[in-house]
This record gives C-alpha cells, sequence and structure tokens, in this order.
C-alpha cells in the first residue's frame, strides 16, 4: 500500500473481532473488513484474495505439490483442539446480541457480499443440503459441497443453461447440457467441458459478527425459502 | 505527580476500553486507539519528566524529607513506562513469525483438519486452521505477492 509492504500485529480486540497494527504506519485495522480505521492509513483497505477453507483431504487432492504451513513448535500446544469452534458456541458468550431469524449469536455463517447483497447461509445447513440454489442480489449463485461433504464453495451461474444437480460423486451435472462439473466448478466432460464457474467469495464467520457489520444482510432458509430483508429485483 | 497520573492514563485508558468481553463503542474506540496511537511517545516523555522531577527534588530537597515516596513515585512512572511497550495480545497469542512451509505430502496431520487454502499463481499455500486460530495473523509472500493472511 502507498508502495510500502505492510508487516502486521495482532494489536487488540473489537467486539470480539481483533485489531492488528502494521509496523510501517501504525495503523489500527479491522480483521472482518481489511480496513485501517485509525491512523495514518485511516480508511484504506487491504485487498481480499480468494481462499478456501477446506480439508486437508480434499485440498491435498486438489494441489499435490501444495505448501503447508508447519506449527511453530513452542506454540503449538496451545493450538485449538478440535472442534474449538463448536466448543465456543456452548462456553464463550459474546458481547454483541442478536437474535434474529432464530440464529444464535455464535451460529456459524457462511456470508456472501456480492451484486448488491449481503446474505447469510447457515453452514450446518448447507452441508445438510449438499447443493444450495439461490439468488444473490441480482445475480444466480450456487454453493456446492464438496465430495468430503465438508468443505463448500460458492459459484456464479448466470448464464448457464439448464439447472445443477449433485453428483453421487461429490460434482455437479447441468441439467442444461448435461456436463459433469467438478468441486472446482469446471466442466469436466459433456458439451461444456473445459469452461468453469466464476467463484464468488463466501467468508465464515459467526452469524453476531457477520450481521455487525452487514446490518442489512438477508439469510437463506433452505430450499428456496427467503427470510430477511432483501431489496426489489 | 502529573507525570505518574498521564503515565497511567495512557496505560490504563486504552487497556479499559479494549477487553474481550467488553462492548466497544465506535466512539471510545477511536478515541483509545488515538491514545494507543500516542501512548509510546506520551510514556517516554513520563518517564523522562519524572527522572528530572526527581534529580530536581533530590537537589534542593530539604534534608529530612522523606525521599521515598519520591523515588517511589519515579519509579512507577518508569515501570509503566515498560509495560506499555508491552503487546498484551501477543503475549497471549504469540506471533507465527517468518512462516515456514513443508509440502503437503510430508503432513502428518489428519485429513479431516481444515486448512485455509490460497493460490497465488502455481503457489499453493495451506494453513492450518488450528494453527492460524491461535496465531491470528501470518505475515507472508504467496507467487511474489505480500499478503497477510488472518483468521
Amino acid at each position: 500500500m502507498n508502495g510500502l509492504v505492510l508487516t502486521f500485529h495482532l494489536a487488540g480486540i473489537n467486539n470480539q473481532n481483533f485489531l492488528m497494527r502494521d509496523e510501517q504506519t501504525g495503523s489500527f485495522w479491522q480483521q472482518i473488513t481489511g480496513r485501517a480505521i485509525s491512523g495514518p492509513l485511516a480508511g484504506r483497505s487491504l485487498r481480499l484474495i480468494p481462499s478456501d477453507e477446506l480439508t486437508l483431504a480434499l485440498w491435498k487432492t486438489e494441489r499435490p505439490n501444495g505448501k503447508l504451513l508447519k506449527e511453530v513448535a513452542a506454540d503449538a500446544a496451545e493450538y485449538e483442539p478440535k472442534d474449538w469452534d463448536k466448543k465456543l458456541q456452548k462456553s464463550f458468550p459474546t458481547v454483541l446480541n442478536f437474535p434474529e431469524h432464530g440464529l444464535g449469536n455464535r451460529a456459524i455463517m457462511l456470508g456472501i457480499d456480492a451484486f448488491g447483497e449481503a446474505r447469510a447461509y447457515r453452514y450446518e445447513q448447507v452441508i445438510g443440503e449438499k447443493l444450495v440454489i439461490d439468488r444473490v442480489g441480482s445475480e444466480p449463485v450456487i454453493l456446492l459441497v464438496g465430495p468430503d461433504g465438508l468443505s463448500v464453495r460458492a459459484f456464479q451461474t448466470g448464464g448457464r443453461p439448464g439447472e445443477f444437480f449433485r453428483t453421487s460423486d461429490g460434482g455437479m451435472m447441468d441439467s442444461g447440457t448435461g456436463s459433469r462439473w467438478n468441486f472446482q466448478g469446471c466442466a469436466v466432460d459433456g458439451q461444456l467441458k473445459g469452461a468453469c464457474l466464476e467463484r464468488v467469495e463466501a467468508i465464515k464467520d459467526f452469524w453476531f459478527d457477520w450481521r455487525n457489520y452487514h446490518p442489512a444482510t438477508s439469510v437463506y432458509t433452505g430450499n428456496g425459502k427467503l427470510i430477511g430483508k432483501r431489496p426489489a429485483p | 505527580m502529573a507525570s505518574l497520573a498521564v503515565a497511567l492514563f495512557f496505560l490504563g485508558y486504552p487497556n479499559y476500553v479494549i477487553r474481550p468481553q467488553r462492548h466497544q463503542g465506535a466512539r471510545e474506540l477511536q478515541a483509545a486507539l488515538t491514545v494507543l496511537r500516542f501512548q509510546h511517545v506520551a510514556e517516554l516523555l513520563c518517564a523522562a519528566v519524572a527522572l528530572v522531577a526527581l534529580l530536581m527534588y533530590l537537589r534542593s530537597a530539604p534534608r529530612r524529607a522523606s525521599l521515598i515516596g519520591p523515588i517511589a513515585a519515579a519509579i512507577t512512572v518508569l515501570a509503566i513506562a515498560a509495560l506499555s511497550r508491552v503487546n498484551i495480545y501477543e503475549v497471549m497469542f504469540h506471533p507465527a513469525g517468518a512462516p515456514a512451509f513443508a509440502s503437503v505430502r510430508e503432513s502428518k496431520l489428519d485429513g479431516s483438519e481444515r486448512v485455509l487454502a490460497v493460490s497465488a499463481g502455481s503457489d499453493a499455500r495451506g494453513y492450518p486452521i488450528r494453527a492460524i486460530a491461535y496465531h491470528h495473523i501470518v505475515n507472508d509472500v504467496a507467487g511474489g505477492l505480500p499478503i497477510v493472511v488472518t483468521y
């Protein structure tokens, strides 16, 4: 930014989302938004780069040459135990409270902020449905669960013929051309072979935090139903 | 005494406002962050003022005057100034430092472990969630692009 490469340090907490500070200017940045809220760079935003939260097994099949971060030996004993995010739901109260849509404050959501709308999906519901066919703002969007039953990716499907169906191998087929699609959103055979759907960024977040930063968010209820505010198309 | 009060304020106020189990209002957060940005300079000034004041007092104090109070006050200011240099968040969550990587094929982690996966060109990097949920921040470079991974 401004020709500087910024190095970040953990610096505080704001309603249970952390703040970080860059060494170069001393500005404070909010983690969930990537925006500087105080200091010389206040108002500037870091560019969000695409990322996935995947199981290691699935990532290994996609990226066999991938590099995995090594643990810091001195700290490894303090790393979070398995199911830490589920355990948090029971034990760690939040300071913000949004008892809407029947959601607990620490319900784990996948949030999409695109095409003029903020929309949140309950993670447990998405992996239960395995393929969510929905709209965000003006655009048709799908959320696809990977063959591991746990990883989720969101794609834009506008302009594609027909509907998507999930296949038993964890991929998809489209009813328009009968092409088969993989978890990377690319057609692996059929008429559309080689074409890829465009990714849509979905962030995993606790409901209270997503709602705090997206006050007008709508929430997906399942099977194509909608609750919450939605702007007129 | 004034420098003690100021030193206490610059250390105490931000730590009071920015606490995990407390709600932060937007204005008080801005105030606390502004205090934090000037904390280092303020604490240095307080330490300097305290030392100078102590020296002046020692020079001009009557013989029988108790020196314990002023010396204790000066030491307290220095201690507060030193304490303000400690980043309590990095004490609770040690920084990851310069990240080291190994080929995913060598990993002994269970396949069900979650990773945050980032690709830049042919550079594919995975950050185990349980590790970055602790470190919170990893300063890294992927495909030549400086990035910061946060969780």
